[in-house]
């Protein structure tokens, strides 16, 4: 048993045509090395190799070359999908069963026992706010509604693994904000989170590191504040300073060869002043 | 795990429309059987009955198997609900085996609420029909006769036909040999006659005939008087004592006076041991039809591995056909075969197929051979006509079937085992 969550050594996908032929690399040589407990986001533009990351990692698809193992597993040994937990980008899920069905379908395939999986679907489907909807098909489900039965069935097996494909698209601020407190309540739970999105915002808020692929090769990858944080410019966040007192700071800072680049009252984010008006008036 | 997804399989099909549609087709054409016009056969709705279930509900059914089975597949890749499952801990044999249970259980779902059906409307049309013409309900094994002759002298032979005159001029003699003596013990023999009659009378459709079932070797039986009607066939319950002497039976018959005749032919006088019930027997034809409902399901599974969900059906509907035509392959490839035969002959040049036939033979015929010998027979599946002879369907054919089920299952499992095993779902 390894002490990481996820390791791709020289990853390589090329993808063949119907004439087998040989398409452009979707996947190039990638080394990837995500701990036990961390979130770790994986960031890139549409096409540049996310989802074939994700696929090769779930043992979906067979990499062309290259390898990668799961909490110490090689991620082709069927044993290790029982600890791991998966979000497809799209909630792809069975549209005529019923949120119930669903999970117990899925609690099936992971062999949980009856009693133990009757349990475990009704306490998801209150955390995930489905309560009075369980009995309804899903093809009578909102895209945040299914995103949220599909987050359920991505931890039926409480898994030590749980990888998100896209988790908060599709969803409004509410959704999205809440689908980052569970994922936020996975990390306190212990477990690690594979992240891939292109949602900037979301993965810069909660992700301990990140990876950004381009066209299939890995440009950067390191811990969210080693790589954001600007070394040569220093941030005081003050309150209740008076004007007088921000011109003497001003001409302090100009005598000791500093410049002052901006004097800014710091303004809350769209989505938190979104968040704060709904829930006022609810 | 199999079963889960046998289940899931099972329940998400019974929801599709096409399937809707041909079972709500199929129990109307059900109902409707016994009152379709039929000829003055007595047992002719009946008949109609099975014939209309067997040939053209079984058909609606299958099609419904085969459309539904070779698209769940595509379409689960297709709209990436597999990923669910790929995504937990279930190999891909188990997915394929999953789905083969799932339209397994799907075809017996059909096959058993269809039948149950048709057996209440069978049972109305029998029920109108008179007790004497229900041989169709019954599970006979059916024995010819062993040797055939006519004692005295016969009036004239027509057209195969051997005509008697009556009043002892000449006695028709059928005898059945070797029989199976332990029969006796459980179900009971009957002797079936289908003779022509005809009268030097006037106006009359009904002669009296003798008719004498005897034990072959010591000659003790019973003698009938029977009246014989013109194309109307007559039964005759024989004393299982009789069977259990010797194994041997003789049967005899002429008729009473002597201006009545009787055209005879071998087969006209039939033995059956009557063994089991019809609902045995109708349980033996619903399992082997439901046997080809499976093998036609696990094909279209196979294919549906590979395919996209339009070619499969093409593909299935294709073997399907072919399946019920193996005949006519081989007859067609054994008139090709002349052309083989002129390579090797003392023909002239002249003579001597052109490089059109040489190729002939690489393009149409090799393939039909080959494809005669490589898919399934689905005409052994065919339990109708033992059906509609209420003959009995013997354990040995339903254990053949069996077998030969479970060989094409066994082989289309491994090829589509190594086809979705390599398949790159994208």
């Amino acid at each position: 048993m390894g002490d990481f969550a996820a390791k791709t050594e020289k990853l390589t996908k090329i993808y063949k045509d119907f004439w087998r032929r040989k398409k452009p690399p979707a996947l190039i040589d990638l080394n990837l090395h995500i701990e036990r407990g961390e979130i770790f986001g994986l960031l890139g533009p549409n096409g540049s190799g996310k989802t074939t990351t994700v696929k090769l990692l779930l043992g979906i698809l067979s990499p062309t070359s290259g390898r990668s193992w799961l909490l110490g597993y090689p991620s082709s040994d069927l044993k290790i999908k029982g600890k791991i937990g998966f979000l497809p980008e799209e909630s792809y899920l069975y549209k005529f069963l019923t949120a119930e069905e669903i999970l117990d379908f899925y609690g099936k395939l992971f062999n949980i026992p009856g009693k133990e999986r009757k349990g475990r679907i009704d306490r998801l489907i209150q955390n995930v706010g489905l309560d009075p909807y369980r009995k309804r098909p899903l093809n009578q489900f909102s895209k945040g509604m299914l995103r949220r039965i599909g987050l359920a069935q991505a931890i039926i097996n409480d898994p030590e693994l749980i990888i998100l494909d896209e988790p908060t698209s599709g969803l409004d601020p509410i959704g999205s904000r809440e689908i980052k407190d569970l994922i936020l309540a996975f990390k306190k739970q212990g477990k690690t989170v594979i992240l891939s999105s292109h949602l900037l915002s979301d993965v810069q808020n909660i992700c301990d590191r990140i990876a950004i692929l381009d066209k299939g090769v890995l440009q950067i990858m390191g811990s969210v504040q080693e790589l954001l944080s600007k070394n040569d410019v220093v941030e005081f966040l003050v309150k209740n300073l008076s004007a007088d007192a921000v011109r003497e700071v001003d001409t302090f800072i100009k005598s000791r060869n500093g410049s002052v680049l901006s004097i800014n009252h710091p303004s809350t984010t769209l989505e938190d002043l979104f968040i704060n008006i709904i829930q006022h008036r609810s | 795990m199999i079963l889960a997804i046998a289940n899931h399989t099972f329940r998400e099909a019974i929801r599709k429309k096409i399937l809707h549609v041909l079972f709500g087709l199929g129990v109307f054409i059900v109902i409707i059987s016994p009152f379709m016009p039929t000829t003055d056969e007595p047992d002719a709705r009946i008949k109609m009955a099975f014939i209309v279930f067997f040939q053209v509900v079984a058909l609606l059914c299958i099609l419904g198997i085969i459309f539904l089975s070779a698209t769940a597949l595509p379409y689960e890749i297709e709209d990436r609900t597999i990923y669910g499952i790929l995504s937990k801990p279930v190999s891909r044999i188990k997915i394929i085996l999953g789905k083969a249970v799932g339209f397994s259980f799907l075809s017996a779902f059909l096959l058993g609420i269809l039948s149950l059906i048709q057996v209440f409307f069978v049972w109305q049309a029998a029920s109108k029909t008179p007790e004497k013409y229900r041989g169709v309900l019954k599970a006979r094994n059916e024995f010819r006769a062993s040797q055939f002759s006519v004692r005295g002298k016969s009036h004239h032979v027509r057209e195969g036909i051997v005509w008697i005159e009556g009043g002892r001029a000449g006695v028709a003699v059928w005898n059945f040999l070797h029989l199976p003596v332990e029969s006796g013990g459980t179900g009971h023999f009957e002797a079936n006659y289908k003779l022509k009659i005809e009268s030097s009378s006037v106006d009359v459709d009904t002669i009296p005939l003798i008719v004498k079932v005897a034990d072959a070797v010591s000659g003790e039986g019973k003698t009938n008087i029977l009246s014989a009607k013109m194309d109307e066939p007559l039964t005759v319950e024989i004393a299982s004592e009789i069977i259990q002497k010797s194994g041997s039976v003789e049967i005899t018959a002429f008729p009473l006076r002597s201006e009545d005749y009787i055209g005879v032919t071998p087969d006209d006088v039939k033995l059956f041991s009557v063994q089991n019930g019809f609902a045995v027997n109708y349980a033996k034809a619903i399992g082997t039809t439901f046997l080809k409902f499976l093998l036609m399901a696990v094909i279209a599974v196979t294919g549906s591995t590979y395919l996209s969900a339009p070619v499969s059906i093409v593909s299935a509907l294709f073997i399907f056909l072919c399946g019920h035509i193996l005949d006519f392959f081989k007859d067609f490839s054994l008139l090709l075969h002349r052309s083989d035969m002129h390579d090797h002959s003392l023909l002239s040049e002249f003579d001597k197929p052109g490089v059109f036939f040489e190729y002939l033979d690489f393009i149409i015929k090799k393939p039909l051979e080959a494809l005669s010998v490589i898919l399934p027979d689905f005409k052994k599946f065919d339990s109708l006509k033992f059906l509609l002879k209420g003959v009995d369907i013997p354990l040995e054919t339903v254990g053949f079937l069996l077998g030969y089920t479970a060989m094409y299952v066994s082989i289309c499992l491994f090829i589509s085992f190594i086809l979705f095993k390599r398949r790159e779902i994208l």
